[in-house]
């Protein structure tokens, strides 16, 4: 041991411009909770959507100008370098994530801003600590009452997203998981409607969210235990010259492997997945499906490709069966679901089962040629793809309505087609690009990483792939066709007319999944701009 | 000898002084029993009876105690700092009043929402 | 000094965690068994930063109880939340949302 008053140590520096997307929405974040302190009751609303739109925008603006000048390593394979003494990376991929969480993250302000849609008030809960069915609850809500804390909590979160993608070491990642996850468990707690529900699902959530992020704690201290240092590179050096104990690492790999998946809502850690989607208010759902599910990719993939990459032998097949079963899982039991929130979430599990079918076609730049991309590629460009969708397949399920607020049960949308044909045309649209079918952003993402797995020698992983997508187009259709040719029950469902702030969303998510659709390239160059991982 | 050894010493001693007061004081005391003897406490303020089924404490409560926490804890990060305060100059300390101002935002909300008022 | 007997407590102590959580049904005695599995990874840290002679895992000890403290936190403000509207913190009661 070295006594430490004898080490030598150096301030640390800090490049500001290089963080400056994340300083602007932790900024916005912070900005955005003095606001609720000081400001008056009736501009707080006004004051936060304003000042989260704005910030987002700014931080977009700056994810563009440091991609812009991020210096470039071995001739253009990787861009990007190490900040704040190597705890994050601002590295090609890094940046591209920053860039669509910022995208998404825009799409949601305007759903969880929209205020038409009950009365005047946003979606989310008059006073959290007033009981549900009380007096005291009541009179909040007559008296128009409304959380305002859930832009601040959302920026926080959004935060916590770009962070943990971007770590480099484990330790920064553990902290933006925590990050992201606390405000999320509280969003999922905050509906206005059905509030049993929403606080059912926040509790699931929470304590099976904190439950996987202490495995991946104690995954994190056996892998430092075996390598002795935090940095992902150095633990690629540990594992390239299996110095210590083999047995530790693998543990470790498999907890941290496990809180990761967790996140990404990958069977079988995925058993949160539908509850907390249909418990939680629509447009958290969409922001945390839309998301979440970007950030933990991120992350997965950074720590698996550069961290633990020299063991690939190792985790290869777990992630083969994990991919399968994933695959499986979210298509099957999707058939079953009779509720929309919950079905799209199955959905959702599917496509992360899609996802890590294209990260375990492991490549590198060296190994493609020009005109391919290398999984981690095809992976960004799915996820930009599954975004959008997901970001408007929920917006249109925040529109259609009964007495009792959202009416989420398939058999009230029935005959949707019929009521609203724009709306479920829309929808039916999300749906197929969901299912993978030509002309949809669905398509070039299945594509593409099907692509990446295949060339990686993941090929009966792709026809599992192939056979679990035409599973998964049953379930789609039969919601279209119950849509348009069957009639509607009793009374039917209402639409109701969302302000510029829904519409706006739904007609973005919609506008870019048939751009994806059929000219995805320029997408498609950015992410392949955005190169390798640097160590 | 062992280090060990005077720590045991003083243990043994400790224990020595503790048993013979206490024997000697059931001993050797007069016994006198009254009211206020019987008494969970022989000074101080009486103890408010436990309701049945346990007892609930009001809410206020959990909130105070819940911000305690999230306030003190923060205080661990000053400790390594304080050790290399000098070595990091001026760069430290500007940091530390970042630091110190982001907690400072999360106070100011919670006494301009009245999470500090126990009424 | 052997770092095997830390890390072996620090083991059985997060085993004793996650054995909890998986069998107790109380939420507040589920939540208390996270925070003993958060414990049991900082003294395992804290023990690997004593053998590798560096201070990473000690740095990571204190982030660690920052973190858990604001997991308390929220997670407390939750789960008396479900209490309050259902006076009943069990695991079990939360049954609404299904298949």
């Amino acid at each position: 041991m070295i006594p430490l008053a004898d080490r030598a140590f150096d301030a640390p520096h800090l490049n500001y411009g290089r963080l400056s997307p994340l300083l602007i929405v932790f900024g916005v974040a912070l900005a955005g909770v003095l606001v609720e302190a000081f400001a008056p009751r009736r501009l707080r609303y006004a004051i936060n959507t304003v000042l989260s739109l704005v910030g987002l925008l700014a931080a977009l603006i700056a994810v563009v100008l440091v991609a812009g000048d991020a210096p470039s390593h071995h001739g253009g394979v990787s861009l990007g370098s190490l900040e704040a003494v190597g705890a994050i990376a601002v590295d090609g991929p890094a940046l591209f994530l920053w860039g669509i969480l910022l995208v998404f993250g825009l799409l949601s302000v305007l759903l969880f801003a929209e205020r038409h849609l009950e009365g005047g008030l946003t979606a989310f809960a008059g006073q959290a600590a007033a009981l549900p069915g009380t007096d005291a609850e009541r009179e909040a809500a007559s008296r128009g009452v409304e959380h305002t804390e859930v832009f601040p909590l959302m920026m926080f979160a959004l935060g916590g997203m770009m962070l943990f993608p971007a770590a480099n070491d484990l330790l920064t990642m553990f902290v933006a998981l925590e990050v992201l996850s606390l405000p999320l468990y509280l969003l999922c707690g905050l509906a206005r409607r059905r509030r049993l529900i929403s606080q059912e699902a926040a509790m699931k959530y929470f304590l099976l969210g904190a439950f996987s992020s202490a495995l991946f704690l104690y995954g994190i201290a056996l892998v430092y235990g075996f390598a002795g240092s935090f940095q992902l590179a150095a633990i690629d050096t540990a594992i390239s010259a299996r110095a210590g104990a083999t047995s530790m690492l693998l543990v470790g790999m498999g907890l941290m492997a496990v809180g990761l998946l967790f996140k990404v809502g990958a069977a079988p850690f995925h058993a949160w997945t539908p509850d907390v989607y249909q418990g939680a208010p629509t447009a958290v759902t969409a922001f945390m499906a839309a998301c979440t599910k970007i950030a933990a990719f991120g992350a997965l993939l950074r720590v698996f490709y550069v961290a633990f990459g020299a063991a690939n032998w190792e985790w290869l097949p777990v992630m083969w069966v994990i991919a399968a079963l994933t695959m499986a899982v979210g298509s099957v039991i999707a058939i079953t679901q009779t509720d929309v929130k919950r079905m799209l979430a199955y959905s959702s599990i599917a496509h992360a089962g899609f996802v890590i079918t294209g990260f375990v076609g492991v490549q590198s730049a060296a190994e493609v040629g020009d005109t391919q991309v290398t999984s981690l590629q095809a992976v960004l460009f799915y996820l930009v793809t599954y975004g959008f969708a997901t970001i408007g397949a929920f917006a249109v399920v925040t529109l259609v309505r009964d007495a009792g607020g959202e009416t989420t049960h398939l058999s009230r949308w029935a005959g949707l087609g019929k009521e609203a044909p724009v709306l479920a045309g829309v929808f039916a649209f999300f749906l197929l690009a969901f299912a993978g079918i030509p002309l949809t952003s669905g398509f070039t993402g299945k594509w593409m990483v099907f692509a990446a797995a295949w060339a990686g020698g993941a090929w009966p992983l792709v026809v599992v792939a192939v056979l679990m997508s035409a599973v998964a187009a049953f379930f789609y259709v039969r919601v279209i066709v119950l849509m348009f040719f069957s009639d509607p029950v009793g009374d039917g469902p209402t639409v109701a007319v969302p302000s510029i702030l829904t519409t706006a969303a739904i007609t973005v998510g919609a506008t870019m999944t048939l751009v994806l659709g059929v000219v995805p390239q320029p997408v498609l160059d950015l992410a392949r701009q955005a190169g390798q991982f640097i160590r | 000898m062992n280090p060990y050894l005077p720590i045991i010493g003083l243990g043994v001693l400790a224990a020595g002084f503790a048993i013979f007061s206490v024997a000697a004081s059931s001993m050797l005391g007069p016994k006198r029993y009254n009211r206020a003897k019987l008494d969970s406490y022989e000074c101080g303020i009486q103890p408010t009876p436990q309701p049945i089924g346990g007892g609930k404490f009001p809410v206020k409560y959990y909130i105070t105690a819940m911000l305690f926490i999230i306030f003190d804890i923060e205080i661990i990060f000053l400790f390594p700092w304080a050790v290399y305060f000098d070595s990091m100059k001026l760069f430290g300390l500007v940091e530390m009043v970042l630091f110190i101002a982001t907690i400072f935002v999360a106070y100011a909300y919670v006494w301009r929402r009245g999470g500090l008022e126990w009424d | 000094m052997s770092p095997t007997p830390f890390l072996v407590l620090s083991a059985l102590l997060f085993s004793i965690g996650t054995l909890g959580v998986l069998v107790r049904r109380n939420a507040i005695v589920v939540f208390m068994c996270v925070e003993l599995m958060l414990n049991a990874s900082n003294l395992a840290f804290v023990t690997f930063a004593r053998q590798h002679g560096n201070l990473d895992g000690q740095i990571a000890a204190f982030f660690v109880m920052v973190v858990a403290a604001a997991e308390v936190v929220v997670g407390l403000a939750i789960i008396m939340t479900i209490f309050r509207t259902r006076r009943s913190a069990s695991v079990d009661d939360a049954s609404l949302l299904k298949y």
